[in-house]
């Protein structure tokens, strides 16, 4: 296996968010902006490595009939980890992020990757794996939130560069979420056809 | 090692294993974190309390224990003489655009806002998360930061007032302007300033509306 390859295919071929449609809740609703997208997808690469390293070495100890509870337990363990980490250490990004992190602990990629991926590979390729889709992930929420936030309310990391006047509300609102992640995927996906 | 069987014993086991290990660490971390959480939030009040009754100014001060009454927390701040400077009232509406708004905002005793500062709040980023400036900012100040475009433009920003440092809500009207009130509302953002006005209004109700007959005895009665 080749590890290099692993980890390009989490950020181009399976990217979570354009490619396999993973994890939609976390990623429509924390994208209002750039800041809030790349926080959130580095505190759910943080998990994802985490949990796919720990599934990969335990894997021969879980017997198949209970593997869902004890992924569980063990992503979310992770979860309440970080969150606690985060609110002692960087109080302002968890003033930020704070509500959404919970929400790590019921994104399917982190499942999902534990059942397709560290329940069947070493421990090494897992860990690959959970950075590709990790930046994978981050990637693509910072993307989405980098547009809406400078549609929707005229600003790039903060910074305002539009004025006010010009701001598209609903970009920043939920029906924007879905159209810009939308646009997105067909540029992607027509950029990915003109390559094949 | 070979794959463990999935027979009841096994499943049970390890189940119980890994959740015992998780709950072990889990205990262990929340153990380590705890103080500096507990410590961050405590110097976040302090500095709320400094900026919400200081400001600017750079004066000695003292700190009365916080007492809790119907969900509001105040705290009396007294200059080195022990005279009232101000109270700082921690105040929560919970009918924000995403949920509760805490606010904690500073009166000197005749009851004028000396300052606010926005300590909770799940409102939308770059609409009604601009709270925490909003209300404290001139026209001018917010026609500066309405963008470089807009500046090159020359053309002016919003005109209005939306800067409530300064009102005593038991003299102005404070609700946006939309309800009849003296406050401009954060543009798209109505929902959001009416939760906050309502929570600044609320602490000015108690800390001087009980005993509202004569004035100002409120705030002395807090300490």
């Amino acid at each position: 296996m080749n590890y290099f390859k692993t980890i390009i295919n989490g950020i181009v071929k399976e990217n979570p968010t354009f490619v396999l449609l993973l994890g939609m809740c976390p990623t429509l609703a924390t994208t209002t902006s750039a800041i809030n997208g790349l926080g959130m997808g580095v505190a759910t690469m943080f998990v994802l490595i985490c949990s796919n390293t720990f599934i990969s070495l335990l894997k021969n100890l879980i017997p198949d009939g209970v593997r869902i509870p004890c992924y569980i337990v063990v992503i979310a363990s992770f979860v309440t980890l970080l969150q606690m980490l985060m609110q002692a250490y960087v109080p302002d990004l968890y003033k930020t992020l704070g509500i959404f992190i919970p929400l790590i602990v019921v994104n399917c990629i982190i499942l999902g990757r534990a059942e397709a991926f560290a329940a069947k590979n070493n421990v090494l390729a897992s860990i690959c794996d959970g950075i590709g889709i990790g930046i994978g992930f981050t990637l693509a929420l910072t993307i989405l939130g980098f547009v809406r936030e400078l549609l929707g309310n005229g600003a790039v990391f903060g910074y305002r560069i539009l004025p006010e006047s010009m701001n598209m509300l609903v970009f920043v609102l939920a029906p924007g979420a879905f159209i810009t992640l939308g646009l997105l995927m067909a540029i992607v996906n027509s950029i990915k056809n003109r390559k094949a | 090692m070979k794959k463990l069987q999935s027979n009841i014993l096994n499943m049970a086991l390890v189940l119980t294993l890994i959740a015992v290990v998780a709950a072990g660490l889990l205990a262990w971390v929340n153990n380590v974190t705890s103080g500096p959480i507990e410590e961050i939030n405590n110097l976040a009040i302090e500095n709320g309390i400094k900026s919400v009754i200081l400001g600017d100014r750079d004066i000695q001060f003292t700190v009365d224990d916080p007492v809790e009454q119907d969900g509001f927390v105040f705290h009396g701040v007294n200059d080195m003489n022990g005279n009232l400077i101000g109270t700082a009232v921690e105040s929560t509406d919970r009918n924000g655009f995403g949920g509760a708004l805490k606010v904690m905002v500073g009166f000197n005793p005749e009851g004028v806002i000396l300052g606010y500062t926005v300590l909770e709040h799940s409102e939308t980023p770059g609409l009604g998360a601009q709270a925490d400036d909003w209300f404290r900012q001139s026209s001018a100040e917010a026609a500066e930061q309405s963008g470089i475009v807009n500046v090159l433009l020359g053309a002016p920003g919003k005109p209005g007032n939306h800067n409530i440092i300064g009102m005593n809500p038991g003299d102005d009207i404070m609700t946006v302007s939309k309800d009849g009130g003296d406050v401009d509302a954060i543009t798209a953002s109505t929902i959001t300033s009416r939760a906050f006005l309502r929570a600044v209004n609320n602490a000015y109700k108690a800390v001087f509306g009980y005993t509202a007959a004569d004035g100002v005895s409120g705030a002395s009665s807090q300490n």
